[in-house]
């Protein structure tokens, strides 16, 4: 029996084949983002990258650190589900530098969620601004405290 | 056979190199002190007590930089059911529904006369947090998906801009930031939330009628316990089969 060789043709293709998974394997070791496949498809990195945006909004708490007396008396009355910068605005700034002051809110800041709409629940008190008192809200009703009066 | 063992030599020389850069560049994926795997987040919505005022779509987009135009990550839409024509045996009639700017800056008057109105309502929507989502299965690169902690997020690195999710997601949630050319979504103010924040919408509603918590760490006064106790909860689109994990409590059949 002649002993069995390997014809050339086998040889030549299965090193072809293995240079063209070689070569695949190489390239994907390259372009394969470090963290993919970390947590499942995709890069790990991302959620690293996505949570580092820094806040805008500084929170109803933040607030409290110094305006616990306000926050007090919000609590006990009707708006006591306002966050302080619903009204306010933004107010990160002032609370790293307590002298540049957050909006003022000008007594028609109301309006925006107490003008009658028929499309707003009954349980929220709304006015048709037109025939209501008069243009300036914060001359009858406290802000902070609404169910009272100045 | 000298070729082959040409390619395994500088295969396994990459390998070192490429290791050695990682060991140097990379630093740990979770933000630092925060382990995605111990959080579940969850978004629930109060329909009974959204008033319409828009504050939680404009704190989104000053939260999250989002660019000036009809791009929104979370909005509010105005459903009128108008009553029954005359003489017709439906008990309603068609929704009318609107949303002028997201709501962000309020609402007009409806064009309806008050007395042709059954009932009127708004619905704030935003991504609905699938289990099952279609967006992040159409993605042909990975750069959006389902993060451990219960958030679908964007990777805006490594998206490529092609939209195929944006028209995969069923609500509406996902759109093309024209700044970035990358696709954007509400993430939960994800940037927030790592931090012990509340989302930005959240923090701002005025009625309490966007509820977030944490599944995996309810304590007693939890509000998301509390909402799971008082109310019958439905969601959007069910039919679907992307399995929407934010769920509305007094939503009206007509809302889509």
């Amino acid at each position: 029996m002649r002993r069995f060789k390997l014809p050339p043709q086998i040889l030549r293709l299965v090193l072809l084949a293995l240079a063209i998974v070689g070569s695949y394997l190489v390239a994907r070791s390259f372009l394969v983002p470090p963290s993919f496949g970390e947590y499942g498809w995709y890069r790990g990195d991302a959620l690293n990258l996505i949570a580092s945006r820094d806040p805008v909004f500084a929170g109803k708490k933040a607030c409290d650190e110094c305006h616990s007396d306000i926050l007090h008396n919000l609590a006990a009355d009707a708006h006591k589900t306002l966050s302080c910068e619903a009204c306010h605005g933004v107010c990160r700034e002032h609370c790293n530098n307590p002298d540049i002051l957050p909006d003022k809110t000008t007594g028609s800041h109301c309006i925006r969620c107490h003008e009658a709409n028929l499309a707003r629940p009954a349980w929220l008190k709304q006015i048709v601004v037109k025939d209501h008192y008069g243009p300036k809200c914060t001359e009858c009703h406290l802000p902070h405290q609404p169910n009272k009066s100045p | 056979m000298g070729s082959a063992l040409a390619g395994l030599l500088t295969m396994s020389v990459a390998r070192a190199a490429k290791a050695a850069v990682q060991t140097v560049f990379v630093s740990s994926s979770a933000p630092k002190g925060y382990d995605p795997t111990r959080h579940k987040w969850l978004m629930c919505i109060d329909d009974n007590k959204c008033i319409g005022c828009g504050l939680c779509a404009e704190a989104c987009k000053k939260e999250n930089g989002v660019p000036e135009g009809p791009y929104y990550r979370t909005w509010i839409e105005r459903y009128i059911i108008p009553k029954p024509k005359p003489g017709s045996d439906q008990t309603r009639g068609e929704a009318i529904v609107d949303s002028p700017d997201g709501g962000m800056h309020g609402f007009p008057e409806p064009t309806l006369p008050k007395d042709r109105i059954e009932h009127a309502f708004f619905v704030p929507k935003l991504c609905n947090l699938c289990e099952n989502p279609p967006c992040v299965q159409a993605c042909p690169v990975g750069a959006t998906f389902r993060a451990p902690d219960g958030a679908v997020l964007v990777d805006p690195k490594y998206c490529i801009g092609c939209a195929f999710c944006i028209q995969a997601c069923p609500y509406g949630s996902r759109f093309l930031n024209p700044v970035t050319k990358t696709a954007e979504k509400c993430t939960l103010c994800y940037h927030r939330i790592t931090r012990g924040l509340k989302p930005a919408c959240v923090e701002i509603c005025p009625a309490e009628a966007r509820i977030f918590g944490d599944l995996e760490n309810l304590h007693a006064d939890d509000p998301i316990q509390k909402f799971y106790e008082k109310n019958r909860v439905q969601v959007l689109k069910p039919y679907l089969g992307t399995e929407p994990r934010v769920l509305y409590a007094g939503l009206d059949k007509e809302v889509r």
